[in-house]
């Protein structure tokens, strides 16, 4: 008993570097030899699938995006998602963000999707308004006016001459909003300053770490489901049928969590101990 | 395979283990991909400002090209402006589709008077542009806050309640049980918060049960953050792996081989004076 103790202690102890090195090698070695676990969808993915899926064709649909390359891993395969199935069902495209490298994800999905995948027509399937500086303010003004905060799409050529928006006035003229957020402005600001004062539905795909911010406004009705980080993204995948970067990183999330877990308990173990040996003498 | 991209691959590959490499100690490598992800991200920011809101939404309300007249007084000022840059102010007005609106100088002073502060005899002007953007933040979140944040989750909180269509308990959807975990969660938590009255007797039990939901909340916080985190890692990681390949000249490898015969050298003579981690920890 006492050498296990002893190795526990030991074990709580070492260098901060080799847990490091553990965790680089757990997430290295499945994405190599993928095992490929099983993904479900959860209740709030399913409801984000449920809301796109019950939309009319040719709805309008405005997707925002608003995340940096930094979060991509978690956001984008969201964003790639959400396109292909709105795509799939002939609903309408808008695209903003509230983000300024959110421009480029966007540029980078759009064409990943609406070009190469769809073949669809710009300007008439799907319009790209691009970043406009502001953050809630910004919001505030695709609510009340967005032809005025938005004269010129990002490649500059005047909204009034893109056939597509036509008819599009303010926020209210969208059937639905979806938002891929990773922080301030994002998600939060969409529900308190678009979805909520005009009662256009809204979904969104938020990082890991928005999870538990976001959650009280799903649970309250105020947001139509959520896409959880990485898991949320892959359940998408599963559920559109369309397998992407998230699906192949769950193998590594799943095992890196179980070691987390082991650390923490291990840690945890050590630090009872320590503090029995400690009152002991 | 371009030469671009393969130039592209290889500053990714070293700016990414640059910044792993703090995992092991403080270094110059980390350094260098810290100081020029701060000095790119400040003028990717400053360029993208610019170009999306102060010269077409500002500038180009100023001085649109529908109301371009040579003999106006106002847009000979323009004129002038053109000289210094050709590209902010083109010939003939700026043609964003939007029309004259004069009113637009007012927020141009104030942006003006933000830049002042640089100025220490007249930083004192950046007050009146900063007053201006606290009152209107301040100001549009009270609203936001309210209407969603108090008012949207006290509905959301009890409405479930009545509803009899309700299941009693439901681990994965809405539930009357749940509805109760949410209510008394959200009283204790917020009676936890309440200061008038040391926590004592009845109080002082029902706030500590708001800990335990809140405990629960940072617990679950934490678990989102670890996610999130190594969703990250993987992704750097998928990219790692990518440029490894003979296409991009296994940058990957060199690059790694490379900073841990520098870093190795650098400890086996001694000279490291970089902070360890676990000494950053301590």
């Amino acid at each position: 008993m006492k050498a296990f103790t002893d190795l526990i202690l030991k074990i709580g102890r070492v260098d901060r570097r080799w847990i490091f090195l553990v965790l680089a090698i757990v997430v290295f070695i499945p994405i190599l030899t993928p095992i490929g676990m099983p993904i479900r969808a959860t209740v709030t993915t399913k409801v984000v699938y449920d809301a796109i899926e019950n939309l009319p064709p040719n709805s309008k649909v405005l997707v925002s995006v608003e995340y940096s390359p930094s979060t991509k891993p978690e956001n984008h395969p969201m964003t790639i998602s959400i396109l292909r199935h709105l795509f799939k069902n002939d609903h309408k495209v808008f695209v903003t963000c509230l983000w300024p490298d959110g421009q480029f994800m966007a540029q980078d999905a759009l064409k990943q999707v609406a070009d190469e995948e769809f073949g669809k027509i710009y300007g008439e399937d799907y319009v790209f308004l691009g970043f406009r500086p502001g953050n809630e303010a910004v919001v505030k003004g695709i609510v009340s006016n967005i032809r005025k905060l938005y004269t010129v799409d990002v490649y500059q050529t005047k909204v009034d001459e893109i056939p597509l928006m036509k008819d599009v006035n303010k926020f209210s003229d969208f059937a639905f909003l979806f938002t891929s957020s990773a922080g301030y402005p994002g998600t939060i600001e969409w529900v308190q300053y678009a979805a909520d004062p005009t009662g256009v539905p809204i979904s969104s795909g938020v990082t890991s770490i928005q999870v538990n911010e976001v959650m009280p406004y799903v649970q309250s009705g105020q947001m139509q489901g959520v896409l959880a980080g990485m898991p949320g993204a892959a359940e998408y995948e599963a559920l559109i049928d369309q397998k992407g970067s998230a699906t192949s990183g769950m193998d590594a999330q799943s095992i890196a969590h179980l070691v987390i877990v082991l650390f923490i308990i291990l840690g945890n173990a050590a630090f009872f101990i320590e503090r029995k040996h400690s009152k002991k003498y | 395979m371009s030469m671009t991209a393969i130039l592209g691959a290889w500053i990714a590959v070293f700016l990414t283990l640059g910044i792993f490499s703090y995992l092991y100690k403080d270094n110059p490598f980390y350094k260098i991909a810290e100081h020029l992800f701060v000095g790119i991200s400040a003028g990717y920011w400053t360029s993208i400002f610019f170009w999306t809101q102060i010269q077409p939404n500002l500038f180009g309300r100023l001085w649109p090209s529908s109301e371009f007249s040579t003999d106006s007084f106002w847009y000979t000022i323009y004129n002038g402006l053109g000289y210094l840059s050709s590209s902010v102010f083109p010939e003939g007005g700026i043609d964003k589709g939007h029309d004259m609106h004069l009113i637009y100088l007012l927020p141009m002073a104030l942006g003006i008077m933000m830049l002042l502060s640089l100025i220490p005899k007249i930083n004192w002007f950046a007050r009146w542009g900063i007053a201006y953007t606290v009152g209107m933040a301040a100001g549009l979140r009270a609203y936001g806050y309210l209407n969603s944040n108090v008012i949207g989750q006290i509905k959301g909180t009890a409405a479930s309640f009545a509803d009899p269509n309700l299941p009693f308990f439901s681990l994965t959807s809405p539930s009357i049980f749940n509805s109760i975990v949410i209510l008394v969660g959200t009283i204790t938590g917020l009676l936890y918060f309440y200061f008038s009255k040391e926590h004592k007797g009845l109080l002082g039990k029902v706030s500590k049960v708001g800990i335990y939901f809140l405990m629960i909340s940072f617990g679950a916080s934490f678990g989102f953050a670890v996610m999130g985190r190594i969703s990250l890692l993987i992704g750097r990681f998928v990219d790692l792996i990518k440029y490894s390949g003979s296409e991009y000249l296994n940058a990957t490898v060199w690059v790694l081989v490379i900073m841990i015969i520098i870093l190795g050298y650098d400890a086996f003579k001694g000279s490291g004076k970089g902070t360890t981690v676990s000494e950053d920890a301590v």
